[in-house]
């Protein structure tokens, strides 16, 4: 088994970060939609509005820490609704755990995103199962994981990511809400696809395409 | 004095809470800082705004945080991250509008953090009590001081009776006064100290309200409740 030993760039970064964006915006209408059917039908809106300041604010970037705290404190003061200190916390906590670095080792990518992940449950209080970007993300971050640990190298291993997101945001379709807006509605939320696990795909699908995953 | 913080989506929804809360507070209110809408004109709440409306209002005495719903609480719980100010901050899980009320009204009657808190935290017991049969209501209820204790009964001559204003006067007027005052109304019985329980009695025009009081100024308590009453709370018209 080999470690890998390729490194994600503060470039392919910030293209995680405009994919996302790229990706948000161009599906704002359907996050929205999504929204409607369980939330207060402004997960599109927010998540779009947030990435576009997120956008404005990536000119050029000297470290991996200071690159994902502006984007967390951006997306905390533009986005509004949950999915503002939710993604903003996960952003930050990126952040402080790479530290002043320029770039990050796949272990070190894995472990930010795992710290990410911590910050969004502990915010959240959010557990698998409740419905929530937990469900796309923990899965996500498990076949991260489950992949480097075989050996592959980080376009196959986020993707796998990817493929895995889907797969937990699909599930939400059947479950009860138990946490934000969509658990006011109790059962009458079970039928429907959870918005921030759809907008948490992104995220994955994004991270894949900018890591050199995803190629046709 | 504790200040306050008013985390909502809606800067009109906090404004007009923070507005009701005022017309109760006295001449001397805490110091208020609202943190309303996101971005700009969003709907929603922003955790560096709540954070900076902390750090505007802290003082050593503490800090006590309201907010409305869903992403109001996620983004005052992030804002504890952000904030400079190093004295106590607490988010209440008081309901959005009793909470204000209760707590600016406390806040300006110099309670501690502990006692403005509980109280705005027990404002859906107040009022559920209210909403219950007369006599069943128990969680608002005392066992009362003991016979010994100083005792009244005081008319309202008011119009409106002990409505939301005059409570927290009397709250404000016995804040400082080292007894325990109950109030009761037929078969309920509230410490005078509660806003939340005075307001739940309910008692209107004419109700005789029995004040039994026990402590150091037992008989100063009883006799600033009567005097209050008899006066109207200062809104007899003439």
């Amino acid at each position: 088994m080999t470690v890998p030993t390729e490194t994600v760039s503060l470039d392919q970064l910030v293209d995680w970060l405009a994919r996302f964006r790229t990706l948000v915006t161009a599906n704002q209408e359907y996050l929205t939609e999504l929204d409607s059917a369980i939330g207060d039908a402004d997960h599109g809106a927010n998540m779009a509005r947030g990435m576009n300041a997120v956008a404005e604010k990536l000119a050029t970037p000297d470290a991996v820490d200071s690159l994902f705290k502006t984007v967390g404190m951006t997306l905390v003061s533009s986005v509004g609704g949950a999915s503002g200190p939710l993604y903003g916390t996960f952003f930050l906590r990126i952040g402080t755990s790479a530290g002043p670095v320029t770039t990050l080792d796949a272990g070190a990518l894995s472990a930010g995103l795992r710290a990410g992940l911590a910050g969004v449950v502990a915010r959240g209080k959010a557990e698998p199962g409740d419905k929530t970007m937990v469900d796309a993300m923990a899965p996500a971050l498990d076949a991260l994981d489950a992949g480097l640990a075989a050996g592959e190298d980080l376009a196959s291993a986020t993707e796998a990511a990817f493929t895995a997101a889907q797969a937990g945001r699909d599930d939400t379709e059947d479950l009860v809400a138990r946490k934000g807006r969509a658990s006011y509605l109790g059962e009458r939320s079970a039928g429907h696809i959870d918005p921030g696990a759809t907008s948490t795909v992104y995220l994955f699908e994004a991270l894949a395409g900018a890591l050199g995953g995803l190629q046709e | 004095m504790i200040g306050i913080v008013v985390v909502s989506h809606s800067p009109a929804l906090a404004e007009a809470a923070v507005a009701l809360a005022l017309e109760m507070a006295g001449a001397t209110p805490p110091p208020i800082a609202v943190a309303a809408g996101a971005g700009d004109g969003v709907t929603g709440t922003d955790a560096v705004r709540v954070a900076a409306a902390i750090d505007e209002v802290a003082s050593p005495d503490g800090v006590l945080v309201f907010m409305d719903l869903g992403s109001a609480v996620l983004s005052a719980s992030m804002a504890l991250e952000f904030v400079e100010s190093t004295t106590e901050v607490r988010l209440s899980g008081a309901p959005f509008v009793e909470g204000v009320v209760a707590g600016v009204v406390l806040a300006a009657a110099g309670a501690s953090l502990d006692e403005a808190d509980r109280e705005a935290s027990g404002a859906m017991i107040a009022k559920n009590a209210q909403l219950e049969p007369a006599g069943v209501a128990g969680a608002a209820t005392s066992d009362g001081p003991g016979p010994s204790a100083n005792a009244a009964d005081v008319t309202l001559v008011n119009p409106l009776g002990l409505h939301a204003r005059p409570a927290a006067a009397v709250v404000a007027a016995l804040a400082e006064v080292d007894a325990d005052v109950t109030v009761s109304a037929g078969e309920r019985s509230v410490s005078a100290k509660s806003l939340m329980g005075l307001m739940s009695l309910g008692a209107g025009a004419g109700t005789v309200l029995h004040v039994e009081a026990s402590g150091p100024d037992a008989a100063t308590a009883v006799e600033t409740l009567r005097l209050m009453a008899e006066n109207g709370f200062g809104e007899m018209e003439g």
